[in-house]
């Protein structure tokens, strides 16, 4: 039976309130809370004394129940055994506490959590009958004692509206809305906030409900109230502040907040009012929990399609169903593409709705029978029945097709894509995480070939998949042995042939694997993490070589490229500035080179980081500008000093006055931001004179310098200073 | 007829109109010439109980206790009897009885269950039981067993019932030696060197959705969901009249369970009233509660006085019943009349190995075995010795 525990505080709560004096109002306690979690004694400790014992019998055992409240887990009763114990304290700063002991197994937490709240209700009404009593004993004014009373009675009245409501499963926010209108009401204008944390490592605070005009209240003061696990009450401006925390299934969740106008004096009061209000906000998500937590083990809240864990489930039976090998079964792995960039720029809210839509879009790409789910992050999948490889592939289109379309969220456009791994299964007794994995390497190759492909699982991934793991592991090795170095070109100035700056390049020649091309295994290295050391390292050594041979050539600039990953390394800004530092090589010779793609992809990463290093005098460069996406905002919105124009442009041996109109944009372009402008790729004399006459600014290519080991640098460098204006410093490319 | 000279049980039932005779006869029956130490008599308001006791006395001897309470019906191993009594006698070396009876203070009535569970002084037995009868209409029930749960503590389990008159809901008698009174509580504590077993069942089921008992005093209630209660249970039953009529016809009981950690705690409702539209029963309904119709179909009733012999017979250590008391609601009565009662006696038969029982039909059923709650309805609950 679903959270029993969480009807009967109510009924308790109206017994307890129902006493007239301390000793029935224990009493009451003690029998209710016994007879409700079935134990067999109960008493409580107040004060260093015992009382309301119940149960015992003639004897009560004092000593032992001291024991209890002081946190003994068992409790001795003569003639009936050792039983279970649980002390629940009244009030948050005393000892005193409500026990309860059972003789058949101990307190589970949703009974333990009832009990918490009874134990609180009771400080709670055994401290207002003193102040009840007090004021008699005072004669203070008859009307102040109808005043609490009548509050009294309203809060159980209140609060056993929110009870039905609870009973009653009444949506959740209809019934946390209850709690918190009764809350602000009871608390006369309080302006009450109910602040829930969220799920994930960082578990951050939302406002999930308010009621009345004043502003949130500070996170500091519900945060304190969870990590101390008690109400707390602080003063604030004119007013006060009470925070109550909030538990499910006995786990920190958030907390209810009250900022009170004015008058001092009624703090403990409206405390244990709070409290108790919290304690059923506290019952209530606890109890729609319970009845979520069924349907969460197997579904994916934000989208309502199955987990993983049940995708499996489903692609096994029918995997264990199939009667013939002739109807093969298809597994699509979809994952998107740029879904991480929405939920960065425009929040995780947002991100959740696309999710939300995709999901939806997904259902209608195939049958009503087929089975789709979300796998975890970006990462969908969908279940063909009877698909052959064809049909499979054209849903896998239909898929990319569709969420290729716009999507409509935060009053935005999104566009987004998706890559599809296809896998199908035609022998018997083929397990599904096997399928399931097959579908992911498809994909990963189809994303590898560019986004929106759809690619069918075929043996040579697999091997593909291992051969990755392997260089992985080599690239490991590398680092840690020293395989790889450095080459550099220099950026010849074309207006006199001279060496500006040289770019390093790595180089890894691998004692197994022979000559390793960077675009084989850059990917490799970010893909598992390893770039950041690999691209420090680069920017280490370079640094220092650069450093030495400014001595002879000190205007001498060096030209780093570097990975998307490293920008978004929050340490990034220190590691360059470290390693310059080192070096010392002073921040205005480094130059960062950044692809197009990574910019686009990642705009707001990042962007922190390169001010920080522009400020600090770092250059930054747009390395195959032109390739991506041709959006130019970045270009204002960026601290870039130097475009570099892709070699696709100047590939032709002999340029078409196309390919020169795009040049001349592109320079043009450059001169009106104020930005240097390199041409890369320059292969042969017609090329160099040709991008000179357009007024480009400065060249890299095999016709100028070949990339060239550090030894050789130097004596490369000096013949450009004597070189006529012509500057090629690499006469074998002349040849 | 049992013969075993160190504990003897033994039941017997009369349909006699003469009361003294009625009570003469069941009382041979069940005591068979022995020398009872204990006599359990349960009979109709409507016979001259002073002269049923007088015809009680005659067969049981001067040194039996007699103990008992009206009924709602009653029951044995021969059947059951409306208007009729039941008795149960026991004896022999290995049992010991006390007895205590008090006054019901309408003001303090948990004080009438502490005074009866006085009983159980000094008595040393190795197995205890405290069985209690008490009058049903007072109001308040459960107080009257948290009274005696609170004197003699959880060592020693109780069992017993509420007296009934038939269905007047005016009267009920407690049989305390050659007397009945009304309004008192009668206990009497059992000793015995053999095991005791209790059984506790009842066969209902929830009916969904829950309400909120939103007012109440007593077994008073005036609003369930913040509605008039008798607005609630007549649209709930589909039953277009007045409450009259509601509570007359066959569904007369509603029985409400309350929600609690291992089943429910259910309450009998029995009467309304169509001018104020309020319900109420025999048995305190908190306010605040949350608390369900319950139905019971004939079987699933069976079905749960099957269970409850069979847990009473399975805490006997594996001894066979020498026989068993048993306390049956009226409700289930009600809801086991046409041909239903004669199939719950062959069950409880079967389930008992036809070892002898004797009973009635009450207005409440008290048992605590685990946990502290001792007040029961809708329940059979039975008291197994061996």
């Amino acid at each position: 039976m679903p959270s029993w525990s969480s009807h009967l505080l109510t009924e308790y709560f109206a017994a307890v309130n129902a006493a007239a004096d301390e000793d029935s109002a224990i009493r009451s306690a003690v029998e209710r809370a016994t007879e409700m979690v079935e134990a067999e004694v109960g008493a409580v400790v107040r004060e260093g004394r015992i009382f309301g014992a119940y149960g015992f019998g003639p004897v009560v055992p004092e000593a032992a129940l001291h024991e209890v409240a002081a946190g003994q887990p068992l409790l001795t009763v003569p003639y009936v055994g050792e039983l279970h114990a649980v002390s629940n304290p009244l009030g948050s700063e005393t000892g005193d506490a409500l026990i309860v002991a059972r003789l058949a197994e101990p307190f589970d937490p949703a009974e333990r959590q009832m009990l918490q709240g009874m134990g609180q209700v009771l400080g709670l009404a055994l401290r207002s009958i003193r102040v009840l009593a007090a004021e008699r004993h005072l004669r203070a004014e008859q009307e102040q004692q109808a005043t609490s009373a009548q509050t009294r009675q309203r809060l159980v009245e209140s609060l056993l509206t929110i009870q039905r409501a609870i009973s009653a499963r009444r949506p959740l926010p209809e019934i946390l809305d209850a709690v918190t209108g009764g809350a602000a009401e009871l608390l006369g204008g309080a302006t009450v906030t109910l602040m829930l944390a969220e799920g994930g490592p960082d578990r951050r605070l939302t406002v999930a409900l308010k009621h009345g005009e004043d502003e949130s209240p500070p996170e500091s003061l519900a945060r304190a109230a969870m990590a101390g696990g008690a109400v707390l009450v602080r003063p604030d401006g004119a007013g006060w502040m009470i925070a109550a925390p909030v538990r499910v299934t006995g786990e920190m969740a958030g907390s209810l907040v009250a900022h009170l106008p004015g008058v001092a004096g009624r703090q403990t009061e409206q405390r244990d009012q709070l409290a108790a209000y919290a304690q059923q906000v506290s019952l209530a998500l606890t109890d729609a929990r319970t009845v979520e937590a069924v349907r969460e083990a197997h579904h994916d809240p934000i989208t309502g399609l199955p987990n993983r864990a049940l995708f499996l489930k489903i692609l096994n039976r029918v995997l264990a169903s199939r009667v013939t090998d002739a109807d093969p079964t298809s597994v699509l792995f979809i994952d998107l593409d740029r879904f991480k960039a929405v939920n960065d720029s425009l929040g995780h809210d947002a991100g959740d709705q696309l999710l939300a839509l995709v999901a939806r879009r997904l259902r209608g790409c195939v049958r009503a029978s087929d089975t789709t789910a979300r796998l975890g992050g970006d990462e969908f999948a969908a279940l063909l029945h009877d698909s052959p490889a064809e049909a499979a592939e054209a849903v896998g289109e239909r898929v990319v097709a569709a969420i290729k379309e716009p999507f409509r969220v935060a009053g935005r456009e999104i566009f987004i894509g998706a890559s599809v791994g296809v896998a199908i299964s035609r022998e018997s007794g083929q397990e599904s995480k096997e399928l399931l994995a097959n579908a992911d390497l498809a994909m990963y190759r189809a994303k590898k070939d560019g986004p929106g492909r759809v690619l069918v699982y075929q043996p040579y991934m697999h091997a593909e998949a291992l051969d990755r793991l392997s260089l992985r592991g080599d690239l490991q090795r590398a680092l840690r042995d020293g395989e790889f170095r450095l080459q550099y070109q220099p950026l010849i100035r074309l207006a006199d042939g001279r060496a500006a700056g040289v770019e390093a390049l790595i180089r890894w020649n691998s004692p197994t694997r022979g000559f390793v091309s960077p675009v084989d295994f850059i990917p490799i290295a970010e893909e598992f993490g390893l770039i950041v050391d690999i691209g420090q390292w680069v920017l280490e050594t370079s640094a220092l070589q650069v450093a030495k041979w400014r001595r002879d050539f000190p205007d001498l600039g060096l030209n780093v490229n570097v990975s998307g990953h490293q920008l978004v390394h929050p340490r990034f800004a220190d590691n360059v500035m470290r390693a310059l530092a080192i070096a010392g090589l002073p921040s205005s010779a480094v130059t960062l080179e950044l692809t197009e793609s990574v910019l686009m992809s990642e705009p707001d990463l990042g962007k922190s980081a390169l001010n920080v290093l522009r400020g600090l005098g770092v250059q930054l460069s747009i390395d195959d500008f032109g390739t991506g996406y041709s959006s130019l905002a970045y270009l204002r919105e960026l601290p870039v000093d130097e475009l570099k124009i892709d070699r696709a442009f100047i590939a032709r041996a002999e340029l078409t006055a196309e390919d020169l109109a795009l040049v001349r944009t592109i320079v043009e372009l450059a001169q009106i931001l104020g930005l240097r402008v390199v041409a890369e790729g320059i292969e042969n004399a017609a090329q160099l004179s040709a991008l000179r006459g357009l007024g480009c600014g400065y060249g890299q290519g095999y016709h100028l310098c070949r990339p060239t080991d550090p030894e050789f640098m130097p004596d490369r460098l000096a013949d450009a200073q004597v070189e006529s204006p012509v500057g090629v410093l690499d006469h074998r490319s002349t040849a | 007829m049992q013969t075993n000279p160190h504990r003897w049980f033994g039941v017997g039932q009369s349909s006699a109109a003469d009361s003294r005779k009625a009570g003469a006869e069941a009382a041979a029956e069940a005591i068979g010439g022995r020398e009872a130490k204990a006599v359990f008599v349960f009979a109709s308001v409507s016979h001259d109980l002073a002269e049923l006791l007088r015809g009680v006395r005659m067969e049981a001897g001067a040194d039996a206790e007699i103990v008992g309470a009206t009924t709602m019906g009653e029951m044995g191993s021969a059947g059951v009897t409306s208007g009729g009594i039941s008795v149960a006698a026991l004896g022999g070396d290995g049992f010991t009885v006390q007895t205590r009876a008090a006054r019901i203070d309408r003001a303090h009535p948990r004080e009438a269950g502490a005074a009866v569970a006085e009983a159980l002084h000094d008595m040393d037995d190795e197995h205890k039981v405290l069985i209690m009868f008490a009058d049903g209409l007072t109001g308040q029930p459960h107080e009257i067993v948290r009274g005696a749960y609170s004197s003699i503590g959880a060592s020693v389990p109780l069992v017993g019932g509420f007296a009934a008159d038939d269905r007047n809901f005016k009267a009920t008698y407690q049989f305390y030696g050659d007397e009945a009174h009304t309004g008192a509580v009668v206990g009497l504590a059992l000793g015995s060197d053999g095991p005791i077993g209790i059984g506790v069942a009842h066969g209902w089921r929830r009916i969904e959705p829950p309400m909120i008992v939103t007012k109440a005093t007593g077994p008073h209630i005036y609003e369930l969901d913040g509605e008039p209660a008798l607005d609630v249970l007549l649209r709930r039953n589909n039953f277009d009249g007045s409450a009259e009529e509601f509570f007359d016809r066959g569904r007369s009981l509603q029985p409400l369970g309350l929600s609690r950690r291992s089943g429910e705690d259910i309450r009998v409702i029995h009467s309304g009233d169509d001018e104020a539209r309020t319900v109420w029963g025999t048995a305190d309904v908190p306010q605040g509660a949350l608390v369900w119709l319950m139905e019971g179909d004939r079987q699933s009733l069976l079905d749960g006085a099957a269970w409850s012999c069979t847990e009473a017979v399975a805490r006997l250590e594996g001894l066979p019943p020498l026989g068993v008391l048993a306390f049956d609601c009226g409700g289930r009565r009600a809801g086991l009349i046409e041909g239903g009662l004669e199939q719950e006696i062959q069950a409880m038969r079967t389930a008992l190995s036809d070892a002898p029982f004797a009973g009635f039909y009450t207005f409440g059923e008290i048992a605590r075995v685990r946990g502290a709650l001792g007040t029961h309805h809708l329940t059979l609950v039975t008291l197994a010795l061996a």
